[in-house]
């Protein structure tokens, strides 16, 4: 009974690690969470808006309320840019392998690494104020 | 929900277990990520292995880190995420009155970073589990380096604002 228990997981992970649609999956995930995060912070595009002083959810973005504390913005970035990424990488899934196989591997670290000075060009006021 | 807690501590004292917890989190994340990237950097050949506390910092098995980063990686984001509400509040906020934009700055790029990193975990994992394709190489090594320099990147900057203004200051 032991043994049925430990391997599971094992199997389960070799699969996973041997799995050319997980590959794909993976890879537009990653560069996709990178761009879409970028423009979520440049363009102001939280899912939700958490306002910590009331514990209070808003749907898309949100204002601060007067008297009320701030509005957080970056946990509803989070959701739109890794439920957008998790649906672009379910999509490539579906591509044919051969094509799958043409995305360069290179752009998993390549995108986020371009996408550094793009976010400290978006923290501009903290920098000149 | 965790109201409960605060029969037996106090509330500052429950945000600064937490911040420690993350902070603690933060160093193993950090030592873990280091040694892959200084493997992947600056690989040690078999004959070399004996020799020098350098040579044996970078001579670690890189794959068998790979699934304990990811989870360090998620465990202190979440820590980190539910501090955050906190800090919004009791941290930013001082921070604004006494014009630390800065500070801020820097701490708002760590937010960012980290998550572009949290999302760039499952492609990391399956390169290191597929350690032996030489195809992977060049990927994993610049993917491990970029990570561990957010770390390295978003351990220093939290250390600077708790510095600054940690919780019960």
């Amino acid at each position: 009974m032991s043994t049925t228990t430990t391997t599971r997981p094992v199997a389960a992970e070799q699969s996973l690690a041997t799995s050319t649609k997980f590959r794909t999956f993976a890879i537009v995930f990653g560069v996709a969470t990178a761009v879409l995060y970028v423009l979520c912070d440049m363009g102001g595009w939280p899912l939700f808006t958490y306002h910590p002083g009331t514990d209070r959810v808003e749907f898309g973005w949100a204002p601060a309320v007067r008297d009320r504390g701030p509005a957080m913005y970056w946990y509803g970035w989070i959701a739109t840019s890794m439920l957008g990424a998790a649906v672009l990488g379910g999509l490539a899934t579906l591509l044919p392998e051969n094509t799958a196989k043409r995305i360069p591997l290179a752009l998993v670290w390549l995108v986020p690494v371009l996408a550094v000075p793009v976010l400290i060009y978006s923290l501009m006021f903290f920098w000149t104020k | 929900m965790m109201d409960f807690v605060f029969d037996y501590i106090s509330v500052n004292a429950f945000w600064t277990i937490l911040l420690i917890v993350h902070g603690l989190l933060a160093v193993a994340l950090l030592g873990a990520l280091t040694h892959q990237a200084m493997s992947v950097l600056m690989p040690v050949r078999q004959a070399a292995i004996a020799s020098g506390f350098v040579t044996r910092f970078r001579s670690v098995q890189g794959a068998g880190y790979a699934t304990a980063i990811c989870v360090l990686w998620v465990v202190t984001f979440i820590f980190g995420a539910w501090i955050y509400t906190k800090y919004r509040i009791y941290v930013r906020i001082p921070l604004e009155q006494q014009e630390f934009w800065r500070t801020q700055g820097v701490f708002e790029l760590k937010e960012h970073l980290v998550t572009i990193g949290l999302g760039l975990l499952p492609i990391y994992w399956y390169l290191w589990k597929n350690a032996r394709n030489q195809e992977y190489d060049s990927a994993r090594k610049w993917l491990t380096v970029y990570l561990a320099a957010v770390c390295w990147y978003g351990f220093l900057v939290g250390h600077i604002v708790n510095n600054v203004r940690g919780f019960g200051s």
